[in-house]
């Protein structure tokens, strides 16, 4: 896949991970597997740039002892979730015309 | 290898950058070995888990970019004494125009790498121009009454189609093949300066 789509999608669907409640790194991940394979660093990557795009809050609670990140989807993020939905109503419309010979030939 | 281990040989590598985003990433990454073995996974397959350190430190130096490591550099680099910051001012006529021409001339190299590339393309655009203005003359000629030129002029047309599609695949690669090279080139620059303190 293209690497700048891989991206912008990654970004969402982390966005989407944390939009019900808030999360934490390994829940995120495990959450993502079925859909998408992400290693911890590519994960760090995308938090720190979600972060810094003001779409998502990081806090430290406590857990079992220790401490632990969870994350927290702002107003930003949600909108980013948003905006991606249009998006991509436009693009599956484009998929279906590009398609669109190839279910009428079958 | 164990959490601790792990957690220990990453700082060793990432040492060089700035010791908050050493910390925040090394908390990260023990927060996430903490979670498997939480999730029933022994403390050596969590840390296998996480994946090479090679790797992870590979892909952290290239997300910081050479800015913030040149800065780390200059702030941990131990103070000069009085005489050694004469002697820098003093020599400062050489060795800061030294170190311009050399900056100088890797730039300049770089650009002319660039040129070439450019020029390449310059030749990939002529050839199909040559193709169409073949294809042009043929019709002149032919329309002319000169059937001969025509279709001699047909011919170089069509070699200059055949040269030019050589060309834009040459091109095409050479161009992506550079800017490998450059990206290359900035990990290696960037680790230049965090392999020092390694050693």
């Amino acid at each position: 896949m293209d690497i700048q789509l891989k991206r912008g999608l990654l970004d969402v669907c982390v966005l989407a991970a944390i939009k019900n409640e808030d999360s934490y790194g390994y829940k995120i991940i495990k959450d993502m597997k079925p859909y998408i394979e992400l290693t911890e660093s590519t994960l760090y990557t995308i938090l720190k740039r979600l972060e810094n795009a003001d779409m998502l809050t990081v806090r430290t609670a406590e857990h079992g002892g220790r401490l632990r990140k969870y994350y927290h989807i702002t107003e930003t993020g949600l909108k980013r979730i948003e905006e991606f939905k249009n998006e991509w109503k436009e693009i599956m419309a484009i998929y279906r015309f590009v398609t669109k010979e190839d279910d009428e030939n079958e | 290898m164990n959490k601790q281990e792990f957690l220990e040989k990453l700082r060793k590598r990432l040492s060089g950058l700035p010791q908050e985003d050493i910390n925040e990433r090394l908390t990260f990454y023990g927060e996430m070995i903490d979670d498997r073995i939480e999730d029933g996974l022994s403390e050596t397959e969590a840390v296998e888990q996480i994946g090479s350190i090679d790797n992870i430190a590979e892909q952290v130096i290239a997300d910081t970019p050479v800015t913030k490591i040149a800065k780390e550099k200059i702030k941990t680099a131990r103070r000069l004494s009085a005489g050694e910051i004469v002697l820098l001012v003093l020599g400062s006529p050489i060795w800061l125009s030294l170190g311009i021409a050399l900056f100088a001339v890797i730039f300049s190299l770089y650009i002319s790498l660039w040129a070439v590339i450019i020029s390449l393309w310059a030749v990939f655009v002529s050839f199909a121009a040559c193709f169409i203005g073949g294809i042009f003359a043929c019709v002149v000629f032919i329309a002319g009454g000169n059937a001969v030129s025509g279709i001699a002029m047909l011919g170089a047309g069509l070699v200059c189609a055949g040269l030019s599609v050589f060309m834009f695949y040459g091109c095409k690669a050479i161009t992506k093949g550079t800017l490998i090279l450059t990206k290359k080139t900035a990990i290696w620059i960037k680790n230049c300066f965090i392999g020092k303190e390694i050693a």
